[in-house]
């Protein structure tokens, strides 16, 4: 599919800013089913400097300071994406779960070895025994990976309540375990956690989902929402989307932005500015899809 | 010890009670009891020198850290809770070959993990190629994502590294820990051995051992080395937490030697991907930062966002090559006690050598064969656990129960777990008392980076610990001396000239946060002297009147004057005696806020962040201060109370007069003393008011005790030699402006002082604080004489003297703004950054 993403952040302060720091994750990275021809972002008003780099996971990092006096920040990004199918079904054989806590801590296989970094706990992934309790009922003895992965998020899916005013980034996994909902980062963050707290490597994933009108409704302008979901790597498959939120796996409806160990590590615009006061916050998301 | 081993050398009494080493290692004595080569000047020197004057040279070193207020101690306030440092007159010597190979090994381990540093924040070729387990690397918080590829290929990570070390049972020398973030104690090794060499002149002048000063003009040299395009004069600031921190003292006093700018991350601002200093004359480029924030405290952009001691952007303005941080961001990695087992084969690895320095025996968990080892070995084992929440667990405190649930901690979660084998360190002579005892050592050693490689401090800082474990607050510090062949020559940066002199005379490069400091200290310490002068009145006037008096005189309006409240009062003259007695010695109080403690802590507080600023001499004023309101009980009796004020004021009057004597009379200066007399000029004001205007009692009585407060009695009574007469007292304490406690000289003063304030480029206006104190002056100079003398004769016969009233009124109202004023057109309000989103 072709997409022309837009994703628009505004944000009106209160008081004036006398000088600000951001950084911004917005720019979709390409991958091996994701192309990115073009990404366009515009800041408003005109950063003083604006420099982009790789960071470590391999994601597309913007830093920009703004040190004119202002009360409003906007930041707008457009990107042309295509992504392809993906030839991943959750019917795909896959080692036993156990045989993979192993493996990675083993294998001498680069990707392997990158991978073991994501089993460990992280800003927001405190791996548990609670979490791992929950996770036990679809990681029978011998089960295959893919397939107890696959229906730990089913159960996520079917057993939580999508409640965008239950949380906040705040909110921390044992409660939203407790009360059974929240929102996608919430669901992405839980699985994760539930894979690591096993011993299994998993990671956090950004991006958006093109949502589809109701029969014969007209399409939504700027209606759409930043999504996340995550990753869990099988040997011989490599990493593996799978999205709680949607129970499926992500396939070409999913545009990817970048991944981490969590939220923290991929944050779509972080910033750090001197005055300003309170403030009142902005977004839109367009996925829209383009003729080929 | 045995009659024929004293008789071998000579050292009699120091020697009587010290064992022979039976089962570890003695820096001393050999298991034999034979004396150690590195001993054999030393020792006689010192039993040369006898017992008693080592007493008295040990007290004159401790009275020399405790004057220079030489601590650890995280918070330290008047209260007295501060722990000493003391320092022992015993050095411990090291023989110069044995040194040699400590030094060798030093520095090929800074070496070592600056390729470390390079490898894992770049090409992590030792994780690809399976000679580091990565999640060993990233289990360890210190492994920073944001630090990974900030520093170009060949620019320095590790320019300054402390290894703790400690010497086994088999007389082997074991590094510890490392210490790459903030490596504390070299100006404490320094501060040492210049107070020992102080306090032992004739030991040190002729002692064969090696200097330390060359060592930290070598860490001056490369700081100025450090940009990838050094400028001419490159400037250099040393960033420290600021007062709270327990290594602050060693923050200033390695500011002051090396001749830095000591900030605060409040002091910096980055922009245009470079770093400022924010001075009274506006930014200033900061060229190199000397670090002593720990990594996860410096960008609140991009690491620990709640953090209020980093510089928001830091890291980009560090990738951008604007500045160059001394160590870099990312350093903690190489703090990682994992690492320890996997050095030898890094060192082969990355530099194509053995070892030589060996680590503390330790274990990684995350191997089977190791994990099994630790798990079976569990009581005589340290545990580190890495992660979020590090914590040191010893093995050896912990029950059955204990160790079984940190058995299945570590069996669930392997790779956050790192084992290292207890030590006991070998023993050196300790002074205690008279006599020697033997007590375990451990060591802090450093190096700096010196053009293409690394150079040692030769010689270290010593502390008596019990495990080798770094306890680093407080305790007993020991000098280390390397010997040398022969007696050095002495060097010290701070009478050495570097290069050309480019004289500076005004310094408007002052950062704005301390000038406000300084302001602030000046008010406190004004604050502080007004209240103990009122306070002196009242308790002169309990110790006139007795229990039984039925008037209470002036008293009544001592309380108002002091803005205290007696509140119900049963049982008579004597029971409001006795109520009078404790709301005035409460002041004393440990818990009554804006109490004299509850002053001087501001003072001490402002003081401290401006440690760099002061005098030596004002400082231990300062500290004598300090330590007679921590030793008075509180409450204290009224005649011990009135004695401490006398005692409090003259302390005053020094810190104050040295601050004139020896501070430059440049803007710091002023800001202190503009604090001083904004804060004199409103409480010269109050006090007129409170006898002219408000007085329960007006009359003589009271006019005393406002000349007292003013300690102008005697000026008056040698003009006057009269009655006290108002007109008379408003002449003097209002308009004669050749008195330096009348208001009208203090406005002048002040208007002085204002004037030659720093002023923004191109301003053609007066500044608000200029057009107040020219308000105040001119409200004074238009007053009604006659009018005035008028209202105090009413003032006198008990009538409201309303035109005085107008007049006090009419002149507090400017003052009082001016404070606001000086503050808002000078200082940067140290405003919080706030972060954009909240994560945590």
């Amino acid at each position: 599919m072709n997409y022309t993403v837009t994703h628009r952040t505004a944000y009106r302060y209160r008081g004036r800013v006398a000088l600000c720091h951001n950084e911004a994750m917005l720019m979709p990275r390409e991958t091996a089913w994701q192309f990115v021809p073009e990404c366009r972002i515009e800041i408003e008003p005109r950063p003083a400097l604006s420099a982009e780099r790789t960071d470590f996971f391999g994601n597309r990092v913007l830093y920009f300071a703004i040190q004119d006096i202002h009360q409003t920040l906007t930041v707008t990004v457009t990107s042309q994406v295509t992504v392809a199918p993906r030839p991943l079904t959750p019917d795909l054989p896959s080692p036993p779960w156990e045989e993979v806590v192993q493996l990675i801590r083993e294998m001498p296989e680069l990707n392997a070895m990158e991978a073991r970094q994501f089993t460990l706990e992280s800003t927001f992934i405190r791996p548990g025994d609670e979490l791992a309790n929950y996770a036990l009922p679809s990681f029978t003895p011998g089960r295959p990976l893919l397939e107890a992965a696959f229906d730990l998020t089913r159960r996520i899916f079917a057993e939580f309540t999508y409640d965008p005013h239950f949380s906040t980034i705040a909110t921390p996994l044992t409660q939203v375990l407790e009360e059974r909902r929240g929102v996608c980062q919430d669901f992405a963050h839980l699985a994760i956690a539930c894979l690591r707290s096993l011993g299994l490597a998993a990671r956090y994933v950004s991006g958006y989902l093109e949502t589809l009108p109701p029969p014969g409704a007209e399409r939504l302008i700027g209606a759409d929402a930043s999504h996340a979901w995550l990753a869990v790597f099988i040997p011989g498959l490599g990493w593996v989307d799978l999205d709680p939120t949607n129970d499926c796996m992500p396939g070409e409806r999913h545009v990817t932005l970048a991944w981490g160990r969590d939220y923290a590590d991929v944050a779509p615009l972080k910033g750090v500015m001197m005055g300003g006061g309170a403030h009142k916050l902005d977004v839109s998301v367009d996925v829209a899809p383009q003729p080929r | 010890m045995s009659e024929a081993q004293a008789k071998a050398f000579p050292v009699g009494e120091l020697l009587a009670d010290y064992p022979l080493p039976t089962d570890g290692y003695d820096e001393l004595l050999t298991p034999g009891g034979e004396l150690r080569p590195a001993w054999s000047e030393l020792l006689p020197a010192l039993a040369a020198m006898g017992a008693e004057e080592l007493t008295q040279r040990y007290d004159e070193a401790q009275r020399l850290l405790r004057e220079n207020g030489v601590t650890f101690n995280a918070h330290e306030d008047s209260h007295g809770s501060q722990r000493a440092w003391t320092v022992d007159p015993i050095p411990l010597p090291i023989d110069g070959d044995e040194w040699a190979e400590i030094e060798a090994g030093l520095i090929q381990r800074s070496r070592l993990f600056e390729r470390l540093l390079a490898d894992l924040y770049g090409p992590r070729t030792v994780l690809r190629r399976g000679i580091l387990p990565p999640e060993l690397v990233h289990a360890h918080a210190g492994f920073l994502h944001a630090a990974w590829q900030s520093l170009p290929a060949g620019r320095r990570w590790l320019v300054f590294h402390g290894v703790t070390l400690a010497r086994g049972a088999d007389g082997r020398w074991l590094a510890l820990a490392d210490h790459a973030q903030a490596p504390s104690g070299a100006g404490y090794a320094l501060e040492n051995r210049i107070t020992l060499a102080r306090s032992m002149p004739t030991l040190y002048r002729d002692a064969p051992l090696r200097r330390l000063a060359s060592f930290l003009e070598t860490e001056r040299v490369t700081l100025a080395k450090l940009p990838a395009r050094p400028p001419d004069k490159p400037n250099v600031v040393l960033l420290t937490p600021g007062p709270g921190s327990q290594a602050y003292f060693e923050h200033a006093y390695l500011a002051n030697y090396l001749s830095l700018s000591l900030v605060q991350g409040g002091d910096l601002v980055v922009r245009d991907g470079r770093v400022w200093l924010k001075t009274l004359g506006g930014l200033k480029a900061v060229d190199v930062i000397l670090r002593r924030v720990t990594d996860a405290w410096c960008d609140p952009l991009e690491l620990r966002g709640d953090s209020v001691l980093g510089v928001p952007g830091l890291l980009a303005a560090v990738r951008n090559g604007g500045v160059a941080l001394a160590n870099a961001l990312g350093v903690a990695a190489v703090e990682n006690p994992g690492l320890m087992p996997f050095l030898p084969a890094l060192c082969r690895d990355l530099l194509g050598e053995e070892l030589l320095l060996p680590s503390v025996a330790s274990w990684w968990c995350g191997h089977a064969l190791e994990r099994e080892y630790v798990l079976a070995n569990l009581g005589g084992l340290l545990v580190h656990q890495l992660g979020l929440e590090p914590r040191l667990i010893d093995g050896s405190r912990l029950g059955e129960e204990g160790r079984a649930a940190l058995a299945a901690r570590i069996l669930a979660r392997p790779t956050l777990y790192v084992a290292q084998q207890r030590i006991r360190p070998a023993t050196a002579p300790v002074w205690d008392h008279g006599r020697l005892v033997a007590q375990p050592i451990t060591l802090r050693a450093f190096t700096v980076a010196e053009d293409d490689g690394y150079r040692a401090m030769p010689g270290a800082l010593a502390w008596v610990s019990q495990d080798g474990r770094n306890t680093g607050r407080g305790g007993i510090a020991k000098d280390v001396w390397v010997l040398a062949p022969a007696p050095q020559p002495h060097v010290s940066l701070l009478r050495q000239a570097h290069g050309p002199v480019v004289v500076t005379r005004d310094g408007d490069d002052l950062p704005s946060r301390v000038a406000d400091n300084l302001f602030w200290l000046g008010r406190y310490g004004e604050r502080y002297d007004a209240r103990a002068r009122l306070l002196r009145e009242a308790l002169t006037r309990l110790l006139e009147q007795g229990p039984e008096a039925e008037d209470n005189g002036c008293l009544p309006d001592l309380l108002v004057a002091l803005d205290l409240e007696l509140g119900e009062v049963e049982g008579g003259p004597r029971g409001r005696f006795l109520a009078l007695r404790r709301v005035f010695l409460a002041e004393f109080d440990e818990r009554d806020t804006d109490g004299l403690r509850d002053i001087f802590d501001g003072m001490l507080r402002n003081g401290r962040a401006v440690r760099d600023h002061l005098g030596d001499d004002s400082w231990r004023v300062l500290n004598r201060l300090r330590q007679s309101l921590a030793e008075l009980p509180s409450p204290p009796s009224t005649m011990a109370g009135r004695k401490a004020l006398e005692e409090h004021l003259t302390l005053l009057a020094a810190f104050f007069g040295l601050c004139n004597e020896t501070m430059p009379h440049h803007y710091g200066w002023r800001f202190l003393d503009i604090g001083r007399f904004v804060e004199r000029v409103l409480n010269t004001v109050a006090l007129l008011e409170l006898a002219f205007v408000k007085a329960h009692r007006p009359g003589v009585a009271l006019w005393e005790v406002v000349l007292a407060t003013t300690d102008n009695l005697t000026a008056y009574r040698r003009r006057y030699r009269s009655a006290l007469h108002p007109a008379a007292i408003l002449d003097l304490l209002l308009l004669d402006e050749d008195n330096p406690r009348s208001v009208g000289y203090q406005l002048r003063r002040l208007a002085r002082q204002i004037q030659r304030l720093p002023k923004p480029p191109g301003s053609r206006y007066r500044s608000a604080e200029e057009r107040l104190i020219l308000q105040a002056q001119t409200t004074l100079a238009l007053a009604n004489i006659e009018a005035l003398a008028d209202s105090a004769r009413d003032a006198c016969e008990g009538r409201a003297s309303e035109e005085l009233a107008h007049l006090l009124a009419e002149l507090h109202a400017p003052l009082f703004e001016l404070s606001e004023a000086v503050m808002h057109g000078h200082f940067s309000h140290a405003e919080t950054p706030r972060q954009l989103i909240e994560m945590l």
